[in-house]
Order: C-alpha cells, then structure tokens, then sequence
C-alpha cells in the first residue's frame, strides 16, 4: 500500500525544479549570511506520505510521513497546508507518566541532519481540519509542507487504511 | 461534563499523583514486567494484570488476567440511547476501547487494528467503543460515528459519572486537555484494549501500538473448540 518505487521517483522529479530553485536562493541568502550554506533545501525528501480515511467531514483527518535529510544541517517543519482541509496543524501524541495518551499542537517538528523525522500514528502527525471533502480510500490530496529552512515541498498523499 | 478547563497544573498533579501511587504500590504494569509482585489485595485490572504477568512472565506488549476474572461493568448507553449491560453480549468475544470520536491519531490506529481482529477471526467477535467525552459524544454522535465502522461496533456513552465510574473500574483514566488547536480540546486517555471471552470474563489487555496478529492468537486460545 505504500507508495511504489516508480511514483516516488515521478514526485521526486516533479520537485527537483523547486529543490533546485531553492538550493539557488539558499545558496544566495548564504552569500550574505553567517549561515552555514550547508542548508541546503533540495537535502530534504518524503517518503511513505499515507492519509488515514476521515470519518465524515466533522472530524479532523490525519496525515503521516517521513522526511528524511540528506543535507548538512538540521531542519524542521513549522507548518503545512492543504487544499483538502481549511487548516493543517502539527500535533504530537505522547504518552505520560500515568500511561495516557495525550496529544497536543506542536510549532515545530526537528528534522535532524543525516537523520529522518517521522510522523507516525501514536507519535507526530498532521492533522487536517475543517475537510472539505471526506478521505477515502484510494483518493489523494496535496499537501504543502513548511520548513525553517528548506525551501516547501508539496506531496501528493495517497489516502489509505492505516 | 464539567466545561470549566481543567488546569494544566492540575492535570500535572493528578497525573504525577497518579504515578506515584502506581510506582508505591508497586503494581505499574512496566514494573510488572521485571519486578517481583508485592502481592496484597488489589481491585484494578491493570494491578490484577500486573500480579499475573509477574507470576508468568507475558510476553511482551500483553497482560493476562486471572482466567477466573469476570469483566467488569459497562452499564452505559448505547449509540441508540438504549440502557446497555456487557451480559448481553453473553457467548461472543468482546473487544473493549475507550476513546472518543474526535480522536484523529490514536484511536482511529487503534480501530484499524480492531477491524483486523473482526475481519480475521472466524467467529463472530464483537467491538465496544466507550467515549471518555460524553460532551461531545452523545448517542446520536457515536451512531454517525459508528457508520464508517464494521456492524460489530457498539458505541457506548452516559452521564459523566457514569462513565467515570465504568472507566475506574476496568483501570482506564483520562482528562480533558485544553489545547491552541484549532480542533477543539483534546482528551488525554489510557488506550488498551480489553479482550473480554465469550463467558465474559476480562482475558487480557494490550497496549497502544498492539498489532491484530497477537490479540488474534489470544482469541483463538480463550475460544473453546
């Protein structure tokens, strides 16, 4: 179910453009920083996007992905967006000390460098609010992803059983 | 339900509270794992769990209950408004969460995995859904709710009490969170599923993350043949 070697390469392709237009403006903004010019914004890629089947449209659906960053320096997402939903929040759901769970909005999910952030049920995810239309299985939606430093990388998630 | 906030101190309190006096008792289930019961009278499931799990080692990610456990209540209603008892459920396997509809994360991860069981078991199985937010989760809401789920589905809510009273018993807590999001509060709450069998005593109950194929294989060993 998750998303085929093939389909993975056609995105890739489809934001190699933007990648590469925001590792010009990145590399610009270095020439006049302090900042490392490391941060590249065509290091960052996503993996395994997947949307859960929204019940209805009055409950919030959810989003889970990977970002992976193969740059040099740690990144972060700070936000997201979708024409599917009138607001995409990060949210983490975390276990306290009495065993419940617990889930709260988030400002910022740490991309570390060499590594991967993952969004996954039970931990991080995004969650789309005010949807538009229900999630159903064997749909797709866009998404837009914000980082602190990469330039945004919309992915087109398939939404399947979770 | 009460709708004043509840303070983030509060809930702080009662959940550091609520772990002292696990780790005091010495009954925390992830204690249970490698510590030596205390033994002493218990009453909860998860202390219950805990003594037997530490006299035989489980593995990993399930607790079992004393075989002669019966299950405790669930006098609550339905998702028709109907007065409802677990003994009606006499003869089948029940499966039993507490969560609330407007869980976008855990819960609807948590159904995914009870519609395996439903659909792999072979003999009809039942789900029980009780809501932690009877607020927003009236009868009416679990009846659109439960439209998107197998006809195996019960949808269970009451007076706040009620449920309070229904969720001690069998060792879930929770508390309402008050959040920035745009969705609304959010209810913090304990995630395990219940398998209760057919003769409706509680068999065992399986962390958050527990994947069908080991609530599956405890099914089939409390099934008679």
């Amino acid at each position: 179910m998750f998303r085929t070697r093939s389909q993975r390469t056609a995105v890739g392709i489809r934001h190699a453009g933007a990648a590469a237009l925001a590792i010009v403006l990145v590399t610009l903004l270095a020439a006049c920083s302090s900042a490392s010019p490391s941060a590249a914004a065509g290091g960052l890629e996503i993996k395994e996007a997947w949307a859960r089947p929204s019940m209805g449209m009055d409950r919030a659906g959810a989003v889970y992905l990977e970002i992976h960053n193969e740059g040099g320096g740690e990144d972060a997402l700070i936000g997201a967006s979708s024409p599917a939903a009138e607001t995409a929040e990060l949210h983490e759901t975390s276990e306290g000390a009495s065993g419940m769970m617990a889930m709260k909005p988030v400002s910022r999910i740490p991309v570390p460098a060499g590594d991967h952030a993952k969004l996954e049920p039970g931990g991080f995810h995004i969650m789309l609010i005010g949807l538009k239309a229900p999630l159903e299985v064997g749909s797709t939606i866009e998404i837009t992803l914000r980082f602190e430093k990469a330039a945004p990388i919309t992915v087109t998630v398939p939404v399947k059983a979770g | 339900m009460n709708r004043t906030p509840i303070p983030l101190k509060l809930v702080a309190a009662l959940a550091l509270g609520l772990a002292a006096g696990l780790l005091t008792a010495g009954c925390s289930l992830r204690q249970a794992a490698d510590a030596a019961p205390t033994g002493g009278p218990t009453s909860s499931p998860a202390a219950a769990a805990a003594s037997a799990s530490a006299s035989s080692p489980a593995p990993a990610g399930r607790f079992d209950y004393p075989a002669a456990a019966p299950a405790p209540r669930l006098d609550l209603v339905d998702q028709d408004g109907r007065p409802f008892e677990l003994a009606s459920l006499s003869g089948t396997p029940v499966l039993v969460y507490f969560g609330y509809t407007h869980c976008p994360d855990v819960c609807p991860a948590t159904v995914g995995v009870l519609n395996q069981v439903i659909g792999r078991a072979g003999i009809p199985v039942r789900a029980i859904i009780v809501t932690v937010d009877p607020e927003r989760d009236t009868p009416a809401a679990l009846k659109e709710y439960l439209v998107y789920l197998p006809p195996a589905y019960i949808g269970l809510t009451g007076a706040a009490t009620a449920i309070r009273t229904a969720a001690d018993a069998w060792g879930v807590t929770y508390a309402r969170i008050d959040t920035s999001s745009a969705s609304g509060y959010a209810m913090a709450h304990t995630a395990e599923v219940y398998l209760v069998d057919a003769a409706g005593r509680l068999r065992a109950h399986y962390p958050f993350g527990t994947e069908a194929p080991a609530i599956l294989a405890d099914l089939a060993r409390f099934t008679p043949r």
